[in-house]
C-alpha cells in the first residue's frame, strides 16, 4: 500500500531534523502572552500565567508526540481522525457544556475541551489526504469537487449552530486555503466568492441576533457604546492611547481598569498594545510574520502532496488566527471571538495550534517520504 | 482560454503549481499582514493624542466636594445655624449601563424607604449623564450602613456624606434666618453649586440675604475610577471652601423672649440699639419650626401654613405693612414745631373736628377724635399723652401733608430699614405728589387729617417705627440699622438729621408723660423704678367706620370678628434718662394699642432693663 521511504529515520535523527528556530520563535511568542498574562494578573503569577505555562508544555509534549509519529500512520488515519472530530463535535450538542449560550466546551477528565479548535486541523488532514490521492487530476469532473466541499461544509456547519461564528470562519478558510493551493482552477473560486456573496441574504436570516448585532456594531461602534460597539471603542481606546512607546508594562490604564473586556481572551493584544505601544505591537506581528514565513519555507521542502497541502494549510490556518484576532481588535473585522494564538488564555486553542505545528514538523521531518494514493484507511 | 483552464483540477506540473499559489498567498498575507500594520499606525501614531484623552477620559472623573454652609451666630456667640451630617445617595447615569436594574436593587436593600421612581426616571433622563442626581436624601445611619453594604450589587449609585442645616433656636429665629432649600430652576443658571444635586439656597431672611457669602466654594477632585465607576484612587483634591460664618446683631434669649411675650397673638416686634443701630431682636409670630425644610415638606404640612390666617410664614416686622395711627404722632407734632406751631398752643377737642366736603351731602365732613366727649383744651405736651386726634387734625391742617411726610422721611419712614432683604417692604409715606404719582388723582384736604394720625394711605413696619424712634430720641445721630455685625463697618459717621434739641426735649417730655403720668395712654403699662420707659401706643383702624354705625354706638373690638379688629400698636424707648433702645410692638387686630401692645413691650422694656449688662456682642474668632 505504501511506498518504502529510502531510509528509516531514528528518533534522534528525527529529533535532530526539528526545525528548532520555528521552536524558538513559538516559545518567544508564548513568553510574551505569558507576560501579558502577568500584566493582566497585576502581578499574581498564579492566576493566569501558571495555567498559561502548563497548557504549553502540555502542548509542548503533543507537538513533539505529533511531530516524532510515523507519518505514514497519520496519512493512514487521517480521515479518521477527520471523522472522530466531527462526531466529537455532534456529542458536543448534545452533552456540551453551555457557557454564555454558546455550546463550544466538552467536559472530560477534568479537562473542558473546544473540539472545534481540534477540527481546523482535521479538517486539513482529511483534505490533504483527499487531494494526495484524488485520482486522475486532469479528467474534467466537477464532482471531484462534491467530496472536498462537504469536508468543510459539515464541520462548519456544526461550529454555525453553536453558535461559534468566529471558529466557523476559520474552518471554512482554512479548507478554502488548502483547496486554493491544491489547484483548483482560479473561475471556479470566482463564482464561488460571487455565490457565497449572493448567498449572504439567505445566511443573514440563519444568524442570531447577537451575531446580528455584532455585524451592525462593526460598521458602526457609535451605535451601541455600552453594549456591543463598547468593545470595539474601548480597545481601540487602549491600543491609541498607547502611542508609539506605550504606557509601560502593566502600567495600561484601559486594561487595568477593567474598561477592556475579556482581556486575558480574544482582546490580549488590545493589553499588549497599550502597554508597549506601537513598537511592541509591530514587533509581535512581525514574530508571527517570521513563524508564518518560515513555517512556509519548511511546508514547501517536502516531496509529497500530502505533506505540502497539509503543512501550508496549517500556516494558512495559523494566519488567519493571528489576522482576524488583530483585526477584531483594531476595529478592522466585527468581533468573532478568535483567540491570539501562544498569547491568549485558553486550553484548547493552545493545545490546537501546537498539534498542528506538530503536524507541520512532521512533515518537514519526513520530507523525503513520499506515499502513495491512499484508500479510506 | 489557456489550455489549463480546461480542467478542474491542473496537475500538468503540481509542485510548479503549488509554489505559485504558496506564493500568491504568501504574498496576500504579507500585505495583509501590512494593513494591520498600517492599522496600528494610524491608531498608536496618528490618532494617538485622540485617544489619549478618550482614555484620560475613561479613567478620570471628576467629582464635586460640597462646602459647609457658614455657620450663624447670635450676638453672644451663640451658634443659630449649623451644620449636621447628611446620609445620601446620588445617581450617575454614564456609571452604570442600566440605572433603572440599579434602582430596583436599591429598592430591594431598603425596603423602608419611598423612591419616587417614575419623578426619578424623568429626572434621569433629563440631566446629563455624568451630573448626579440624588436618589434619597437624610437616611438614618442604619440605612446608610445597609446600603454601604450591599454597594456592589448598585452600579452607578454613590452614598455620600454631606451636610444639613439644622437650626437650633427654634420658632423664634425662624422669620429672620429664615431657612434653605433646593434651588430654583431660575438659580440653576446663576448659583455657583449648581452642579451639585444637593445644591441649596437660602429663601427667606438672613439664609436668603447672605446667601452669597453663606455658601462657600465647591472643592472639586479628579479621582481615578475603574470601569464600574468605583474610585481606586484620587489624582488631586481641592477642598472645599466653607461658606463664612456670621454673627447676627440678634440676641437669640431676647429674641426668644420677645417671641414669647407675644404669647402666639400675630403680630411682631423690633427691638433696636438707638445709638449703634443694632437690632437685638426682629420677631414675627406665629411662627413654624425651621428645620421644616430640611427634609422636602408635604403639601399638606405647606398649605396648612400658607392658609393659615395668622401668616406664619411671613416676617412681619419688616415684610407686613401697617397704618402706624398714633405712633407717628410724635413726628406731627415735630413737623408742627418745626413749622412755627408753638408748643404752649391749645386746641378746643370737642370729640370731632369738621371740615367742608363738598362731595357729601352734608357739605361736612366729620372727623372724629377716638375719646368721644373730647379731651377739652390740649397743648401739645397733653395731645401726646392723651393721644388727642383733634389736636393733630387741627395742626397738620395748618402745616400741610407735604411738611409731615418730609419729617417722616427724614427718619426713616418710607424707605427700607435693611438693605438686605427681599422680603422687606418699605411702607408709604403719603404726601401730594406721592398721591398724583402714584394714584392719580390730587390730594384732599381730607386726607391730610387722616394722615396726621397715621390713618389714610400710611404704612409703616415694625423695624422701620423702631429705627424710626431710635433715630429721634438719640438726639438725631443717623444709624445704620443692622443685623449682621460688620467688624470692618465704620465706626459712626456721625451724620446728623437735622433735630432742634428743644424740640426733641418737648416730644420727649410728652411720651414720658404718656407712659408715667397718671392719665397717659399707656400709664398701665409703666415700669416703676429707677430705670422707665417711654413710648406712644397707637390703634389703627382696619376699617372705615360709617357715620351710621357711628350712630348707632361704636361696636366695641371684641364683638367684631378678628380680622376687622384695630391693630395694636406701640413704640417705646427707655431707659428715659438715658436711653439705649427703641422698641416697637405691633399686635395685629389686637383691639387697641394701650391694651394690647404697650403691655408687651413694657414686658420687654423690664427685660432689657434687667440684663442690660449682658446685650454686649461677645466677639467670635471664626467669623
Amino acid at each position: 500500500m505504501f511506498s518504502e521511504s529510502k531510509a528509516e529515520l531514528t528518533i534522534f535523527d528525527k529529533l535532530r531534523s526539528i526545525n528548532y528556530f520555528l521552536l524558538f520563535l513559538i516559545c518567544t511568542i508564548f513568553f510574551i502572552g505569558t507576560l501579558a498574562l502577568y500584566s493582566i494578573s497585576n502581578g499574581n503569577f498564579s492566576e493566569w500565567p501558571i495555567k498559561h505555562l502548563q497548557r504549553f508544555i502540555l502542548g509542548l509534549i503533543i507537538f513533539f508526540i505529533v511531530a516524532l509519529l510515523d507519518l505514514k500512520i497519520i496519512f493512514r488515519f487521517a480521515y479518521l481522525i477527520f471523522i472522530a472530530s466531527i462526531a466529537a463535535l455532534i456529542i458536543l450538542l448534545i452533552v456540551g457544556d453551555e457557557i454564555n449560550g454558546a455550546k463550544r466546551w466538552i467536559s472530560f477528565a477534568g479537562f473542558s475541551l473546544q473540539p472545534s479548535e481540534f477540527v481546523k486541523y482535521t479538517l486539513i488532514l482529511a483534505l490533504a489526504k483527499y487531494f494526495h490521492s484524488m485520482e486522475d487530476y486532469h479528467e474534467n469532473f466537477i464532482s471531484k469537487l462534491i467530496i472536498p466541499s462537504f469536508i468543510v461544509i459539515i464541520p462548519v456547519a456544526f461550529v454555525v449552530i453553536q453558535p461559534d461564528l468566529g471558529t466557523a470562519l476559520v474552518i471554512f478558510l482554512g479548507g478554502v486555503s488548502v483547496i486554493w493551493i491544491s489547484g483548483l482552477n482560479y473561475k471556479y473560486f470566482i463564482s464561488g466568492i460571487l455565490g457565497f456573496i449572493l448567498s449572504l441574504p439567505i445566511l443573514w436570516q440563519y444568524l442570531k441576533e447577537y451575531q446580528k448585532d455584532r455585524v451592525f456594531t462593526f460598521f458602526n461602534p457609535e451605535r451601541d457604546p455600552l453594549g456591543n460597539g463598547y468593545h470595539i471603542t474601548q480597545s481601540k481606546i487602549a491600543l491609541g492611547s498607547g502611542g508609539i512607546f506605550g504606557k509601560g508594562y502593566m502600567e495600561g490604564t484601559q486594561s487595568h481598569l477593567n474598561f477592556l473586556p475579556e482581556m486575558q481572551t480574544d482582546f490580549i493584544f488590545t493589553m499588549f498594545g497599550e502597554e508597549f505601544g506601537f513598537i511592541g505591537s509591530i514587533i509581535l506581528i512581525l514574530l508571527y510574520m517570521a513563524l508564518i514565513g518560515i513555517a512556509i519555507r519548511m511546508a514547501l521542502t517536502s516531496k509529497s502532496l500530502f505533506s505540502k497541502f497539509l503543512s501550508l494549510g496549517v500556516c494558512s490556518v495559523f494566519f488567519i488566527y493571528v489576522f482576524v484576532n488583530i483585526g477584531m481588535v483594531t476595529g478592522l473585522l466585527p468581533v468573532v471571538g478568535v483567540p491570539l494564538p501562544f498569547i491568549s488564555y485558553g486550553g484548547s486553542s493552545m493545545l490546537a495550534v501546537m498539534f498542528g505545528f506538530g503536524l507541520l514538523t512532521n512533515c518537514y521531518i519526513n520530507y523525503n517520504t513520499t506515499l502513495t494514493k491512499g484508500s479510506f484507511i | 482560454m489557456s489550455e489549463s483552464n480546461k480542467f478542474i483540477f491542473k496537475k500538468y506540473d503540481a509542485n510548479a503549481s503549488i509554489n505559485r499559489r504558496t506564493a500568491i498567498i504568501t504574498i496576500a498575507k504579507a500585505g495583509l499582514f501590512s494593513i494591520l500594520g498600517a492599522r496600528l499606525a494610524y491608531l498608536q501614531i496618528v490618532d494617538k493624542d485622540k485617544y489619549e484623552i478618550l482614555s484620560d477620559n475613561n479613567r478620570i472623573t471628576h467629582r464635586l466636594i460640597e462646602p459647609q454652609r457658614g455657620i450663624i451666630y447670635d450676638l453672644q456667640g451663640k451658634p443659630l445655624a449649623i451644620n449636621r451630617q447628611r446620609y445620601e445617595v446620588v445617581i450617575i447615569r454614564e456609571e452604570t449601563s442600566d440605572y433603572i436594574k440599579s434602582i430596583e436593587n436599591l429598592k430591594n436593600i431598603l425596603p423602608d424607604v419611598n423612591i419616587d421612581t417614575e419623578k426619578l426616571y424623568s429626572e434621569i433622563k433629563k440631566t446629563k449623564k455624568f451630573i448626579p442626581i440624588k436618589v434619597l436624601d437624610d437616611l438614618s445611619w442604619d440605612q446608610f450602613s445597609r446600603l454601604n453594604a450591599n454597594i456592589h450589587k448598585v452600579d452607578g449609585l454613590y452614598p455620600q456624606i454631606g451636610f444639613k442645616r439644622y437650626y437650633t433656636s427654634g420658632q423664634s429665629h425662624s422669620h429672620i434666618i429664615g431657612y434653605t432649600a433646593p434651588l430654583d430652576k431660575k438659580e440653576k443658571d446663576t448659583n455657583t453649586l449648581a452642579d451639585l444635586s444637593s445644591a441649596k439656597s437660602g429663601k427667606l431672611g438672613i439664609e436668603k440675604a447672605k446667601d452669597v457669602s453663606l455658601r462657600g466654594k465647591l472643592g472639586n477632585k479628579n479621582v481615578e475610577v475603574n470601569a464600574n465607576g468605583r474610585e481606586i484612587r484620587e489624582l488631586d483634591r481641592y477642598e472645599s471652601i466653607q461658606g463664612k460664618n456670621i454673627q447676627l446683631t440678634i440676641d437669640s434669649d431676647l429674641q426668644d423672649y420677645c417671641y414669647k411675650s407675644l404669647n402666639d397673638q400675630s403680630g411682631c416686634v423690633a427691638v433696636t440699639n438707638i445709638k449703634t443701630g443694632e437690632f437685638y431682636a426682629l420677631v414675627s409670630s406665629p411662627s413654624y419650626d425651621p428645620n421644616l425644610f430640611s427634609k422636602s415638606i408635604s403639601s399638606e404640612k405647606w398649605n396648612s401654613l400658607t392658609d393659615n390666617i395668622y401668616k406664619p410664614l411671613i416676617n412681619k416686622s419688616i415684610s407686613s405693612q401697617y397704618p402706624p395711627g398714633s405712633t407717628i404722632k410724635p413726628f406731627v407734632a415735630l413737623a408742627a414745631l418745626e413749622n412755627g406751631v408753638s408748643e404752649k398752643r391749645e386746641v378746643y377737642c370737642n370729640g370731632k373736628h369738621e371740615i367742608k366736603d363738598t362731595s357729601l351731602e352734608s357739605g361736612i365732613k366729620t372727623f372724629h377724635c377716638w375719646k368721644e366727649e373730647g379731651h377739652g383744651n390740649v397743648n401739645m405736651n397733653e395731645a401726646l399723652k392723651v393721644s388727642c386726634d383733634v389736636y393733630f387734625y387741627q395742626i397738620s391742617r395748618e402745616i400741610g401733608i407735604n411738611k409731615i411726610a418730609e419729617v417722616c422721611k427724614r427718619f426713616g419712614f418710607g424707605q427700607n430699614v435693611f438693605d438686605s432683604f427681599y422680603e422687606e417692604k418699605k411702607g408709604i409715606v403719603p404726601s401730594k405728589n406721592w398721591k398724583l404719582e402714584s394714584i392719580g388723582t390730587p390730594w384732599m384736604v381730607g386726607e391730610t387729617l387722616s394722615a396726621g394720625i397715621g390713618q389714610g394711605y400710611f404704612l409703616t413696619t415694625s423695624a422701620q417705627l423702631s429705627l424710626a424712634l431710635g433715630q429721634l430720641i438719640n438726639g438725631g445721630e443717623k444709624i445704620i440699622p443692622t443685623i449682621v455685625m460688620d467688624k470692618n463697618k465704620d465706626v459712626q459717621k456721625n451724620q446728623k438729621i437735622s433735630l432742634n434739641p428743644k424740640h426733641l426735649a418737648i416730644i420727649k417730655k410728652g411720651l414720658e408723660d404718656a407712659t408715667n403720668t397718671q392719665g397717659g395712654t399707656s400709664f398701665r403699662s409703666r415700669i416703676s423704678g429707677n430705670l422707665k420707659m417711654a413710648g406712644k401706643t397707637g390703634t389703627s383702624q382696619v376699617r372705615v367706620i360709617s357715620s351710621q354705625e357711628r350712630e348707632e354706638g361704636l361696636k366695641k373690638n371684641n364683638e367684631l370678628p378678628w380680622e376687622k379688629r384695630d391693630h395694636g400698636l406701640f413704640i417705646g424707648y427707655g431707659p428715659i434718662n438715658n436711653p439705649q433702645y427703641a422698641v416697637s410692638v405691633i399686635i395685629e387686630h389686637g383691639g387697641s394699642g394701650s391694651g394690647a401692645a404697650a403691655p408687651v413691650a413694657s414686658k420687654i422694656f423690664k427685660y432689657l432693663f434687667d440684663n442690660n449688662l449682658n446685650l454686649k456682642s461677645k466677639s467670635i474668632s471664626n467669623v
